[in-house]
Protein backbone atom coordinates (compact mmCIF):
# COMPACT_ATOMS: atom_id res chain seq x y z
CA UNK A 1 0.00 0.00 0.00
CA UNK A 2 1.29 3.50 -1.07
CA UNK A 3 1.88 5.66 2.71
CA UNK A 4 -0.62 8.52 2.74
CA UNK A 5 0.79 11.64 2.24
CA UNK A 6 -0.51 15.15 3.98
CA UNK A 7 0.20 18.40 3.27
CA UNK A 8 -1.10 21.58 6.28
CA UNK A 9 0.01 25.04 6.86
CA UNK A 10 0.07 27.82 9.46
CA UNK A 11 1.60 30.99 9.38
CA UNK A 12 3.73 31.13 6.00
CA UNK A 13 3.17 32.29 2.63
CA UNK A 14 2.62 28.48 1.30
CA UNK A 15 5.68 28.79 -1.28
CA UNK A 16 7.35 26.24 0.27
CA UNK A 17 4.30 23.98 -0.89
CA UNK A 18 4.40 25.45 -4.43
CA UNK A 19 8.07 24.35 -4.70
CA UNK A 20 6.09 20.17 -5.24
CA UNK A 21 4.03 21.51 -8.06
CA UNK A 22 7.20 23.00 -9.75
CA UNK A 23 8.46 19.18 -10.20
CA UNK A 24 6.51 18.98 -12.74
CA UNK A 25 6.91 15.44 -13.98
CA UNK A 26 9.04 14.05 -10.81
CA UNK A 27 5.69 14.62 -8.84
CA UNK A 28 3.86 12.36 -11.09
CA UNK A 29 7.00 9.83 -10.99
CA UNK A 30 6.49 10.67 -7.23
CA UNK A 31 3.25 10.28 -7.14
CA UNK A 32 3.89 5.99 -8.02
CA UNK A 33 5.09 5.46 -4.52
CA UNK A 34 2.35 7.84 -2.56
CA UNK A 35 -0.90 8.68 -1.85
CA UNK A 36 -1.36 12.49 -2.12
CA UNK A 37 -4.78 12.57 0.40
CA UNK A 38 -4.94 16.01 1.77
CA UNK A 39 -3.28 18.91 0.11
CA UNK A 40 -5.57 22.09 0.17
CA UNK A 41 -2.65 23.95 -2.76
CA UNK A 42 -2.40 21.64 -4.78
CA UNK A 43 -5.33 19.22 -4.59
CA UNK A 44 -9.56 18.83 -4.16
CA UNK A 45 -9.15 15.73 -2.23
CA UNK A 46 -9.13 15.57 1.71
CA UNK A 47 -9.09 13.14 4.22
CA UNK A 48 -9.49 13.24 8.06
CA UNK A 49 -6.67 10.75 8.12
CA UNK A 50 -4.68 8.83 9.82
CA UNK A 51 -1.44 10.22 7.66
CA UNK A 52 1.93 8.45 7.10
CA UNK A 53 3.65 11.07 6.19
CA UNK A 54 2.66 15.14 6.80
CA UNK A 55 4.15 17.94 5.62
CA UNK A 56 3.67 20.97 7.48
CA UNK A 57 4.37 24.58 6.44
CA UNK A 58 4.41 27.30 8.74
CA UNK A 59 5.16 28.62 12.05
CA UNK A 60 2.87 29.34 14.95
CA UNK A 61 1.41 32.78 15.49
CA UNK A 62 -1.70 31.98 16.96
CA UNK A 63 -2.92 30.49 20.51
CA UNK A 64 -5.60 28.38 18.65
CA UNK A 65 -3.58 27.52 16.19
CA UNK A 66 -1.66 25.29 18.32
CA UNK A 67 -4.44 22.63 19.14
CA UNK A 68 -4.86 22.20 14.90
CA UNK A 69 -0.94 21.87 15.26
CA UNK A 70 -1.55 18.80 17.74
CA UNK A 71 -4.64 17.20 16.13
CA UNK A 72 -2.75 17.11 12.62
CA UNK A 73 0.62 15.51 15.16
CA UNK A 74 -1.67 12.91 16.60
CA UNK A 75 -3.16 12.04 13.53
CA UNK A 76 0.36 11.63 11.77
CA UNK A 77 2.77 8.60 11.94
CA UNK A 78 5.42 10.92 10.29
CA UNK A 79 5.38 15.04 11.12
CA UNK A 80 7.73 17.10 8.80
CA UNK A 81 8.49 20.66 9.26
CA UNK A 82 8.26 22.27 5.67
CA UNK A 83 10.59 25.23 5.17
CA UNK A 84 12.06 27.75 7.48
CA UNK A 85 9.00 29.23 9.24
CA UNK A 86 7.64 25.67 10.29
CA UNK A 87 11.52 24.65 11.13
CA UNK A 88 12.69 27.41 12.43
CA UNK A 89 10.19 30.39 13.03
CA UNK A 90 11.53 31.76 9.90
CA UNK A 91 11.03 35.62 8.66
CA UNK A 92 7.75 35.74 10.97
CA UNK A 93 9.62 35.56 14.25
CA UNK A 94 11.03 39.18 13.64
CA UNK A 95 8.27 40.18 15.32
CA UNK A 96 9.17 38.77 18.58
CA UNK A 97 11.74 41.39 19.26
CA UNK A 98 9.50 43.99 18.46
CA UNK A 99 6.59 45.64 20.79
CA UNK A 100 3.40 43.10 19.53
CA UNK A 101 0.71 45.80 20.07
CA UNK A 102 2.80 48.40 17.84
CA UNK A 103 3.62 45.60 15.16
CA UNK A 104 -0.57 44.10 15.14
CA UNK A 105 -1.64 47.72 14.75
CA UNK A 106 1.30 48.98 12.15
CA UNK A 107 -0.52 45.90 10.33
CA UNK A 108 -3.90 45.43 11.01
CA UNK A 109 -4.55 49.37 11.37
CA UNK A 110 -7.96 50.01 13.69
CA UNK A 111 -8.79 46.16 13.36
CA UNK A 112 -5.87 45.01 15.47
CA UNK A 113 -7.98 44.05 18.19
CA UNK A 114 -9.56 41.73 15.80
CA UNK A 115 -6.37 39.73 14.94
CA UNK A 116 -4.77 38.53 18.62
CA UNK A 117 -1.27 36.81 17.71
CA UNK A 118 1.43 35.86 19.79
CA UNK A 119 4.91 35.65 19.01
CA UNK A 120 6.19 32.99 16.37
CA UNK A 121 7.27 29.92 17.14
CA UNK A 122 8.23 26.83 14.96
CA UNK A 123 6.54 23.31 15.15
CA UNK A 124 9.03 21.88 17.62
CA UNK A 125 7.82 24.73 19.90
CA UNK A 126 4.42 22.79 20.17
CA UNK A 127 4.76 19.49 19.25
CA UNK A 128 7.87 16.56 18.53
CA UNK A 129 8.66 16.97 14.91
CA UNK A 130 10.22 13.77 13.27
CA UNK A 131 12.35 15.53 10.38
CA UNK A 132 13.06 18.70 8.82
CA UNK A 133 13.06 20.09 5.08
CA UNK A 134 14.86 23.60 5.90
CA UNK A 135 15.02 26.77 3.66
CA UNK A 136 12.73 29.82 1.99
CA UNK A 137 11.59 28.36 0.07
CA UNK A 138 12.59 24.69 0.34
CA UNK A 139 14.75 23.03 -2.31
CA UNK A 140 12.43 20.98 -4.31
CA UNK A 141 15.05 18.55 -4.75
CA UNK A 142 16.17 18.28 -1.00
CA UNK A 143 12.03 17.35 -0.64
CA UNK A 144 12.70 14.37 -2.71
CA UNK A 145 15.69 13.02 -1.39
CA UNK A 146 14.17 12.83 2.21
CA UNK A 147 10.59 11.61 0.42
CA UNK A 148 12.94 9.00 -0.99
CA UNK A 149 14.70 8.08 2.07
CA UNK A 150 10.92 7.76 4.17
CA UNK A 151 10.18 5.20 1.33
CA UNK A 152 12.73 3.34 1.53
CA UNK A 153 13.06 3.05 5.09
CA UNK A 154 15.92 5.19 5.92
CA UNK A 155 16.60 7.97 8.07
CA UNK A 156 16.53 11.26 6.41
CA UNK A 157 19.46 13.08 6.89
CA UNK A 158 20.18 16.90 6.34
CA UNK A 159 24.02 18.35 5.80
CA UNK A 160 25.33 18.89 9.39
CA UNK A 161 28.28 21.24 8.33
CA UNK A 162 27.98 25.33 7.13
CA UNK A 163 27.23 26.58 3.87
CA UNK A 164 30.96 27.41 3.38
CA UNK A 165 31.77 23.53 2.45
CA UNK A 166 29.23 24.05 -0.31
CA UNK A 167 30.90 27.12 -1.33
CA UNK A 168 34.86 25.61 -0.99
CA UNK A 169 33.49 22.67 -3.06
CA UNK A 170 31.96 25.22 -5.80
CA UNK A 171 35.72 26.92 -5.85
CA UNK A 172 33.73 30.52 -4.98
CA UNK A 173 35.43 33.27 -4.11
CA UNK A 174 34.53 34.26 -0.34
CA UNK A 175 31.54 36.88 -0.12
CA UNK A 176 33.68 38.29 2.78
CA UNK A 177 36.02 39.15 -0.38
CA UNK A 178 33.73 41.50 -1.85
CA UNK A 179 33.07 43.01 1.26
CA UNK A 180 29.91 41.28 2.25
CA UNK A 181 28.93 39.85 5.85
CA UNK A 182 27.36 36.59 5.31
CA UNK A 183 26.01 34.10 7.94
CA UNK A 184 27.31 30.76 5.86
CA UNK A 185 29.98 30.19 8.21
CA UNK A 186 27.05 29.22 10.95
CA UNK A 187 24.51 28.10 8.55
CA UNK A 188 22.78 24.75 7.51
CA UNK A 189 24.44 23.77 4.13
CA UNK A 190 22.53 21.67 2.16
CA UNK A 191 21.58 24.58 -0.57
CA UNK A 192 24.59 24.08 -2.90
CA UNK A 193 25.65 27.86 -1.47
CA UNK A 194 23.10 29.15 -3.88
CA UNK A 195 23.26 32.42 -2.53
CA UNK A 196 27.51 32.56 -2.63
CA UNK A 197 27.31 31.06 -5.89
CA UNK A 198 24.95 33.64 -7.38
CA UNK A 199 27.07 36.65 -5.62
CA UNK A 200 24.82 37.45 -2.25
CA UNK A 201 25.65 36.49 1.00
CA UNK A 202 23.80 33.99 2.74
CA UNK A 203 20.95 35.16 5.17
CA UNK A 204 20.93 31.81 7.33
CA UNK A 205 17.75 30.53 5.56
CA UNK A 206 18.29 26.59 6.48
CA UNK A 207 18.79 27.45 10.28
CA UNK A 208 21.78 27.11 12.42
CA UNK A 209 24.23 23.93 12.33
CA UNK A 210 23.89 21.88 15.48
CA UNK A 211 27.04 23.24 17.52
CA UNK A 212 27.43 26.66 15.90
CA UNK A 213 30.63 28.41 17.18
CA UNK A 214 28.71 31.85 17.77
CA UNK A 215 30.95 33.88 19.33
CA UNK A 216 33.83 33.16 16.47
CA UNK A 217 31.23 34.01 14.04
CA UNK A 218 30.49 37.10 15.76
CA UNK A 219 34.13 37.94 15.86
CA UNK A 220 34.58 37.56 12.41
CA UNK A 221 31.92 39.86 11.74
CA UNK A 222 33.24 42.57 14.08
CA UNK A 223 36.22 42.07 12.35
CA UNK A 224 34.30 43.07 8.75
CA UNK A 225 33.17 46.28 10.55
CA UNK A 226 30.02 45.82 12.26
CA UNK A 227 29.00 46.35 15.65
CA UNK A 228 26.79 44.24 18.25
CA UNK A 229 23.91 45.35 17.21
CA UNK A 230 24.56 45.08 13.39
CA UNK A 231 25.17 41.12 14.20
CA UNK A 232 21.98 40.70 15.93
CA UNK A 233 20.02 42.30 13.06
CA UNK A 234 21.11 40.03 10.53
CA UNK A 235 20.77 36.89 12.82
CA UNK A 236 17.49 37.81 13.47
CA UNK A 237 16.53 38.03 9.48
CA UNK A 238 15.41 34.05 10.03
CA UNK A 239 16.54 33.45 13.82
CA UNK A 240 14.07 35.83 15.34
CA UNK A 241 13.27 32.29 17.72
CA UNK A 242 16.78 30.73 18.12
CA UNK A 243 18.81 31.51 21.69
CA UNK A 244 21.32 33.18 19.42
CA UNK A 245 19.97 36.38 19.75
CA UNK A 246 19.26 36.32 23.00
CA UNK B 1 69.39 16.92 -19.52
CA UNK B 2 70.35 20.11 -21.32
CA UNK B 3 68.65 23.23 -19.50
CA UNK B 4 66.48 24.54 -22.79
CA UNK B 5 65.24 28.28 -23.26
CA UNK B 6 62.27 29.35 -24.37
CA UNK B 7 61.25 32.83 -25.68
CA UNK B 8 58.74 34.78 -23.78
CA UNK B 9 57.39 35.46 -27.33
CA UNK B 10 56.69 31.45 -27.79
CA UNK B 11 55.30 31.09 -25.06
CA UNK B 12 51.48 31.23 -27.07
CA UNK B 13 52.53 29.15 -29.85
CA UNK B 14 54.02 26.36 -27.70
CA UNK B 15 50.40 26.28 -25.86
CA UNK B 16 48.51 26.41 -29.15
CA UNK B 17 50.17 23.41 -29.96
CA UNK B 18 49.39 21.33 -26.73
CA UNK B 19 45.90 22.59 -26.88
CA UNK B 20 45.60 20.44 -30.38
CA UNK B 21 46.13 17.23 -28.36
CA UNK B 22 45.51 18.23 -24.72
CA UNK B 23 43.22 19.80 -22.23
CA UNK B 24 45.44 22.38 -21.38
CA UNK B 25 44.34 23.70 -17.58
CA UNK B 26 45.97 26.88 -16.89
CA UNK B 27 45.75 29.77 -13.67
CA UNK B 28 42.98 31.78 -15.03
CA UNK B 29 42.49 35.72 -14.07
CA UNK B 30 38.66 36.38 -11.97
CA UNK B 31 37.04 39.15 -9.86
CA UNK B 32 40.82 39.82 -9.02
CA UNK B 33 41.61 36.40 -8.33
CA UNK B 34 43.50 33.58 -10.12
CA UNK B 35 41.38 29.89 -10.51
CA UNK B 36 42.79 27.06 -12.28
CA UNK B 37 40.87 25.68 -15.20
CA UNK B 38 41.26 24.37 -18.74
CA UNK B 39 41.71 27.13 -21.33
CA UNK B 40 40.82 27.34 -25.20
CA UNK B 41 43.13 30.48 -25.93
CA UNK B 42 47.05 30.94 -25.06
CA UNK B 43 46.33 34.40 -23.82
CA UNK B 44 43.93 32.63 -21.26
CA UNK B 45 46.65 31.51 -19.11
CA UNK B 46 47.56 34.13 -16.45
CA UNK B 47 50.74 32.86 -16.22
CA UNK B 48 53.06 35.33 -14.16
CA UNK B 49 50.45 34.77 -10.91
CA UNK B 50 51.29 35.25 -7.19
CA UNK B 51 48.92 32.15 -6.04
CA UNK B 52 45.86 30.46 -7.24
CA UNK B 53 42.67 30.58 -4.43
CA UNK B 54 42.09 26.55 -4.82
CA UNK B 55 44.49 24.21 -5.46
CA UNK B 56 44.94 21.60 -8.57
CA UNK B 57 43.79 18.80 -6.64
CA UNK B 58 40.01 18.86 -8.40
CA UNK B 59 41.88 17.58 -11.20
CA UNK B 60 42.69 14.90 -9.64
CA UNK B 61 39.91 14.43 -6.91
CA UNK B 62 36.67 16.36 -7.71
CA UNK B 63 34.56 17.43 -4.81
CA UNK B 64 32.24 15.14 -6.23
CA UNK B 65 32.25 12.09 -8.38
CA UNK B 66 30.36 8.76 -8.75
CA UNK B 67 32.40 5.63 -7.96
CA UNK B 68 29.40 3.19 -8.81
CA UNK B 69 25.92 2.39 -10.06
CA UNK B 70 24.15 -0.03 -8.71
CA UNK B 71 20.25 -1.51 -9.21
CA UNK B 72 18.93 -2.94 -6.27
CA UNK B 73 16.47 -5.84 -6.38
CA UNK B 74 16.58 -9.42 -6.17
CA UNK B 75 19.77 -9.96 -7.71
CA UNK B 76 21.90 -6.41 -7.33
CA UNK B 77 24.14 -5.45 -9.70
CA UNK B 78 27.17 -3.24 -9.27
CA UNK B 79 29.24 -1.81 -11.55
CA UNK B 80 32.37 1.05 -11.33
CA UNK B 81 32.43 3.97 -12.80
CA UNK B 82 35.92 4.76 -14.10
CA UNK B 83 36.05 8.16 -15.98
CA UNK B 84 37.64 7.75 -19.54
CA UNK B 85 41.13 8.89 -20.01
CA UNK B 86 41.42 12.89 -21.25
CA UNK B 87 45.16 13.79 -21.55
CA UNK B 88 45.86 17.13 -19.44
CA UNK B 89 48.76 19.18 -19.08
CA UNK B 90 48.39 21.30 -16.04
CA UNK B 91 50.30 24.56 -17.47
CA UNK B 92 52.07 26.93 -14.85
CA UNK B 93 52.05 25.07 -11.46
CA UNK B 94 54.19 26.55 -8.95
CA UNK B 95 56.73 24.03 -6.51
CA UNK B 96 54.30 24.15 -3.83
CA UNK B 97 51.43 22.57 -6.14
CA UNK B 98 53.76 20.50 -7.54
CA UNK B 99 54.66 18.87 -4.08
CA UNK B 100 51.24 18.78 -2.97
CA UNK B 101 50.71 15.80 -5.98
CA UNK B 102 53.35 14.40 -4.78
CA UNK B 103 51.79 13.57 -1.31
CA UNK B 104 48.23 12.49 -2.84
CA UNK B 105 50.07 10.17 -5.16
CA UNK B 106 51.69 8.74 -1.75
CA UNK B 107 48.22 8.93 -0.30
CA UNK B 108 46.42 7.27 -3.71
CA UNK B 109 48.83 5.02 -5.71
CA UNK B 110 51.04 3.30 -3.38
CA UNK B 111 48.78 0.58 -1.78
CA UNK B 112 45.50 -0.18 -3.05
CA UNK B 113 45.39 2.17 -6.08
CA UNK B 114 43.03 4.54 -6.67
CA UNK B 115 41.23 3.68 -10.34
CA UNK B 116 39.76 7.21 -10.89
CA UNK B 117 42.65 8.98 -9.34
CA UNK B 118 45.35 6.80 -11.33
CA UNK B 119 43.73 7.34 -14.51
CA UNK B 120 44.00 11.21 -13.86
CA UNK B 121 47.25 11.14 -12.73
CA UNK B 122 48.48 8.79 -15.29
CA UNK B 123 46.92 11.42 -17.69
CA UNK B 124 48.69 14.38 -16.51
CA UNK B 125 51.45 16.19 -17.56
CA UNK B 126 53.28 18.94 -15.04
CA UNK B 127 54.62 22.01 -16.67
CA UNK B 128 55.75 24.05 -13.80
CA UNK B 129 56.88 27.52 -12.91
CA UNK B 130 59.08 28.84 -10.26
CA UNK B 131 58.71 31.34 -7.83
CA UNK B 132 60.82 34.07 -7.68
CA UNK B 133 59.38 35.65 -4.78
CA UNK B 134 56.62 35.08 -2.12
CA UNK B 135 53.42 35.36 -3.27
CA UNK B 136 52.46 36.74 0.17
CA UNK B 137 52.79 36.53 3.78
CA UNK B 138 50.91 33.70 4.60
CA UNK B 139 53.02 31.36 2.42
CA UNK B 140 55.79 29.50 4.19
CA UNK B 141 56.94 27.47 1.17
CA UNK B 142 60.71 27.32 1.79
CA UNK B 143 60.25 26.35 5.21
CA UNK B 144 58.26 23.29 4.37
CA UNK B 145 61.03 22.01 1.98
CA UNK B 146 58.54 23.11 -1.43
CA UNK B 147 60.22 26.12 -2.80
CA UNK B 148 62.63 23.57 -4.83
CA UNK B 149 60.39 21.70 -6.58
CA UNK B 150 63.13 18.68 -6.44
CA UNK B 151 62.89 17.35 -9.62
CA UNK B 152 59.18 16.63 -9.19
CA UNK B 153 57.42 17.87 -12.77
CA UNK B 154 57.95 16.92 -16.72
CA UNK B 155 58.63 20.50 -17.58
CA UNK B 156 59.78 23.86 -15.19
CA UNK B 157 60.63 27.06 -16.20
CA UNK B 158 62.23 30.09 -15.01
CA UNK B 159 61.83 33.47 -15.51
CA UNK B 160 64.79 35.41 -17.04
CA UNK B 161 63.55 38.27 -18.25
CA UNK B 162 62.99 37.55 -21.82
CA UNK B 163 62.97 34.28 -21.53
CA UNK B 164 61.73 31.43 -19.84
CA UNK B 165 64.80 28.55 -18.88
CA UNK B 166 63.27 25.21 -19.45
CA UNK B 167 64.09 22.16 -17.48
CA UNK B 168 63.28 18.54 -18.28
CA UNK B 169 62.27 15.73 -15.91
CA UNK B 170 60.89 13.43 -17.46
CA UNK B 171 60.60 11.89 -20.95
CA UNK B 172 57.12 12.91 -21.42
CA UNK B 173 58.02 16.63 -20.98
CA UNK B 174 61.18 16.06 -23.20
CA UNK B 175 58.86 14.94 -25.43
CA UNK B 176 56.35 17.48 -25.28
CA UNK B 177 59.13 20.51 -25.33
CA UNK B 178 60.55 18.90 -28.86
CA UNK B 179 56.89 18.41 -30.10
CA UNK B 180 55.19 21.43 -29.46
CA UNK B 181 57.82 23.97 -28.55
CA UNK B 182 60.86 26.28 -30.54
CA UNK B 183 63.36 25.87 -27.23
CA UNK B 184 67.08 25.66 -27.71
CA UNK B 185 69.58 24.85 -26.00
CA UNK B 186 70.82 27.13 -22.76
CA UNK B 187 73.99 28.83 -23.45
CA UNK B 188 76.62 28.78 -21.20
CA UNK B 189 75.63 32.67 -20.28
CA UNK B 190 72.02 31.89 -19.88
CA UNK B 191 72.77 28.86 -17.80
CA UNK B 192 75.09 30.80 -15.02
CA UNK B 193 72.06 33.33 -15.48
CA UNK B 194 69.77 30.67 -14.23
CA UNK B 195 71.70 30.10 -11.44
CA UNK B 196 72.01 33.60 -10.38
CA UNK B 197 68.03 33.65 -10.55
CA UNK B 198 68.03 30.87 -8.23
CA UNK B 199 70.43 32.25 -5.85
CA UNK B 200 68.26 35.47 -5.40
CA UNK B 201 65.17 33.37 -5.53
CA UNK B 202 66.32 32.07 -2.19
CA UNK B 203 67.35 35.00 -0.64
CA UNK B 204 64.23 36.90 -1.67
CA UNK B 205 61.81 34.36 0.83
CA UNK B 206 61.98 34.42 4.65
CA UNK B 207 62.03 31.66 7.18
CA UNK B 208 58.75 31.98 8.45
CA UNK B 209 59.34 29.55 10.81
CA UNK B 210 61.31 29.89 14.18
CA UNK B 211 62.97 26.27 13.92
CA UNK B 212 63.48 23.09 10.96
CA UNK B 213 60.47 22.09 9.94
CA UNK B 214 61.80 18.45 10.21
CA UNK B 215 61.31 19.13 14.25
CA UNK B 216 57.77 19.28 13.60
CA UNK B 217 56.38 16.00 14.51
CA UNK B 218 58.03 15.90 17.53
CA UNK B 219 57.26 19.59 18.55
CA UNK B 220 53.77 19.03 17.64
CA UNK B 221 53.91 15.45 19.67
CA UNK B 222 55.29 16.96 23.14
CA UNK B 223 52.31 19.54 23.24
CA UNK B 224 49.71 17.01 22.63
CA UNK B 225 48.05 17.97 26.20
CA UNK B 226 48.49 21.68 25.71
CA UNK B 227 45.94 24.09 26.60
CA UNK B 228 46.58 26.37 23.61
CA UNK B 229 44.18 23.86 21.17
CA UNK B 230 41.62 25.27 23.62
CA UNK B 231 42.18 29.08 23.32
CA UNK B 232 42.77 28.57 19.28
CA UNK B 233 39.49 26.69 18.95
CA UNK B 234 37.89 29.81 20.40
CA UNK B 235 38.43 31.96 17.65
CA UNK B 236 37.71 28.75 15.19
CA UNK B 237 34.11 28.80 13.59
CA UNK B 238 34.46 25.06 12.48
CA UNK B 239 33.88 25.77 9.11
CA UNK B 240 36.47 23.16 7.49
CA UNK B 241 37.48 25.72 4.50
CA UNK B 242 41.04 25.51 5.74
CA UNK B 243 41.09 22.07 5.23
CA UNK B 244 39.10 22.10 1.76
CA UNK B 245 41.39 25.01 -0.15
CA UNK B 246 44.13 23.05 1.56
CA UNK B 247 46.48 21.16 -1.36
CA UNK B 248 46.93 18.04 0.59
CA UNK B 249 44.09 17.45 2.59
CA UNK B 250 41.75 14.14 0.79
CA UNK B 251 39.61 13.26 3.21
CA UNK B 252 35.90 12.61 1.94
CA UNK B 253 32.69 11.26 2.49
CA UNK B 254 30.55 8.48 0.44
CA UNK B 255 26.91 8.52 0.15
CA UNK B 256 24.25 6.48 -1.71
CA UNK B 257 21.76 8.48 -3.85
CA UNK B 258 18.92 6.57 -4.96
CA UNK B 259 16.57 7.74 -8.06
CA UNK B 260 13.03 8.32 -7.88
CA UNK B 261 12.23 4.72 -9.07
CA UNK B 262 13.90 3.36 -5.72
CA UNK B 263 15.93 1.12 -7.61
CA UNK B 264 18.51 2.73 -9.44
CA UNK B 265 21.16 4.73 -7.83
CA UNK B 266 24.97 6.00 -7.50
CA UNK B 267 27.38 6.26 -4.76
CA UNK B 268 28.88 9.45 -4.71
CA UNK B 269 32.47 10.67 -3.23
CA UNK B 270 32.18 14.33 -1.42
CA UNK B 271 35.15 16.65 -0.30
CA UNK B 272 34.83 16.42 3.61
CA UNK B 273 36.38 18.02 6.52
CA UNK B 274 37.88 16.71 9.86
CA UNK B 275 36.83 19.94 11.07
CA UNK B 276 33.16 19.06 10.93
CA UNK B 277 30.99 18.28 13.60
CA UNK B 278 30.08 14.62 12.08
CA UNK B 279 33.18 13.61 11.16
CA UNK B 280 34.42 11.29 13.35
CA UNK B 281 30.88 10.01 14.07
CA UNK B 282 30.60 6.61 13.28
CA UNK B 283 28.20 4.01 13.49
CA UNK B 284 25.98 3.79 16.45
CA UNK B 285 26.11 7.29 17.39
CA UNK B 286 29.70 7.96 18.87
CA UNK B 287 31.88 10.78 18.03
CA UNK B 288 35.45 10.03 18.91
CA UNK B 289 36.36 13.65 18.25
CA UNK B 290 33.28 15.52 19.26
CA UNK B 291 34.75 19.01 20.28
CA UNK B 292 36.21 21.45 17.91
CA UNK B 293 39.10 21.45 19.91
CA UNK B 294 40.10 18.00 19.09
CA UNK B 295 39.20 18.56 16.06
CA UNK B 296 41.39 21.44 15.30
CA UNK B 297 44.14 20.04 16.89
CA UNK B 298 43.82 17.01 14.86
CA UNK B 299 43.71 19.16 11.58
CA UNK B 300 47.24 20.29 12.42
CA UNK B 301 48.30 16.93 13.73
CA UNK B 302 47.36 15.94 10.31
CA UNK B 303 49.47 18.00 8.53
CA UNK B 304 52.57 18.45 10.86
CA UNK B 305 52.72 14.86 12.53
CA UNK B 306 50.65 12.43 11.52
CA UNK B 307 50.96 12.28 7.68
CA UNK B 308 54.87 12.87 7.64
CA UNK B 309 54.90 9.36 10.14
CA UNK B 310 52.99 7.21 7.43
CA UNK B 311 53.83 8.34 4.14
CA UNK B 312 57.19 9.96 4.93
CA UNK B 313 56.45 13.41 3.61
CA UNK B 314 55.02 16.67 5.55
CA UNK B 315 51.60 17.47 5.01
CA UNK B 316 51.48 20.69 4.56
CA UNK B 317 53.42 22.36 1.45
CA UNK B 318 53.25 25.47 3.04
CA UNK B 319 51.15 27.36 0.25
CA UNK B 320 49.24 29.14 2.60
CA UNK B 321 45.82 28.77 1.13
CA UNK B 322 44.13 27.88 4.53
CA UNK B 323 44.91 31.56 6.40
CA UNK B 324 44.09 32.85 2.78
CA UNK B 325 40.89 31.42 3.23
CA UNK B 326 40.01 31.66 6.72
CA UNK B 327 37.59 34.02 8.31
CA UNK B 328 39.11 34.05 11.52
CA UNK B 329 43.17 34.21 10.23
CA UNK B 330 44.26 31.20 11.99
CA UNK B 331 47.70 30.58 10.62
CA UNK B 332 49.98 27.37 10.95
CA UNK B 333 53.16 29.94 10.91
CA UNK B 334 51.94 31.39 13.92
CA UNK B 335 50.23 27.94 15.43
CA UNK B 336 53.57 25.93 14.74
CA UNK B 337 56.11 28.88 15.98
CA UNK B 338 53.31 29.05 19.33
CA UNK B 339 53.79 25.74 20.02
CA UNK B 340 57.30 25.90 19.11
CA UNK B 341 58.01 28.29 22.11
CA UNK B 342 55.86 26.05 24.59
CA UNK B 343 58.30 23.33 23.23
CA UNK B 344 61.35 24.93 23.96
CA UNK B 345 60.30 26.40 27.73
CA UNK B 346 59.06 23.18 28.79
Amino acid sequence: MKPKVAIFEFGCCEGCQLQIPNLEEKLLELLEHIELVSWREGSSAHSEGPYDITFVEGSITREEEKDRLRQIREKSRILIALGACAHIGGVNAIKNSMDQEEVRRYVYGDKAEWFPSIPAMPLSAVVPVDYVVPGCPIDKEEFLEITKALLMGKTPVLPNYPVCVECKRAENICVYEKGLVCLGPITRAGCNARCPTFGNRCIGCRGLIDNPSINAHKEVMARYGLCAEDIINKYRMFWGYAEVIK
Amino acid sequence: MPIMILGKEKVPQFVEGLLRDYQVIGPRKKDGFYLFGPVSKPEEIALEYPIALYPPRKFFLPAKEPVLRFRLGEKPEVEPVVEPPTPKVLFGLHPCDLHSTRLLDAAFLKENPDANYETRRRNAIFVGIDCLAPCDEYAFCKDMGTLDPKGYYDLFLTDLGEAYAVEIGSGRGEELLRKYSAAREATKAEQSKLEEVRKDRDKNFPSRLKFDASKLPEILWSRFNSPYWGELAKRCMGCGSCTLVCSTCYCHDVLDRVELNLTEGERIRVWDSCLLDEFAKVAGGLNFRPSLEQRLRHRFYRKGKYLWDLLGLPGCVGCGRCTRHCLAKINPIEVFNDVYQEYSQA
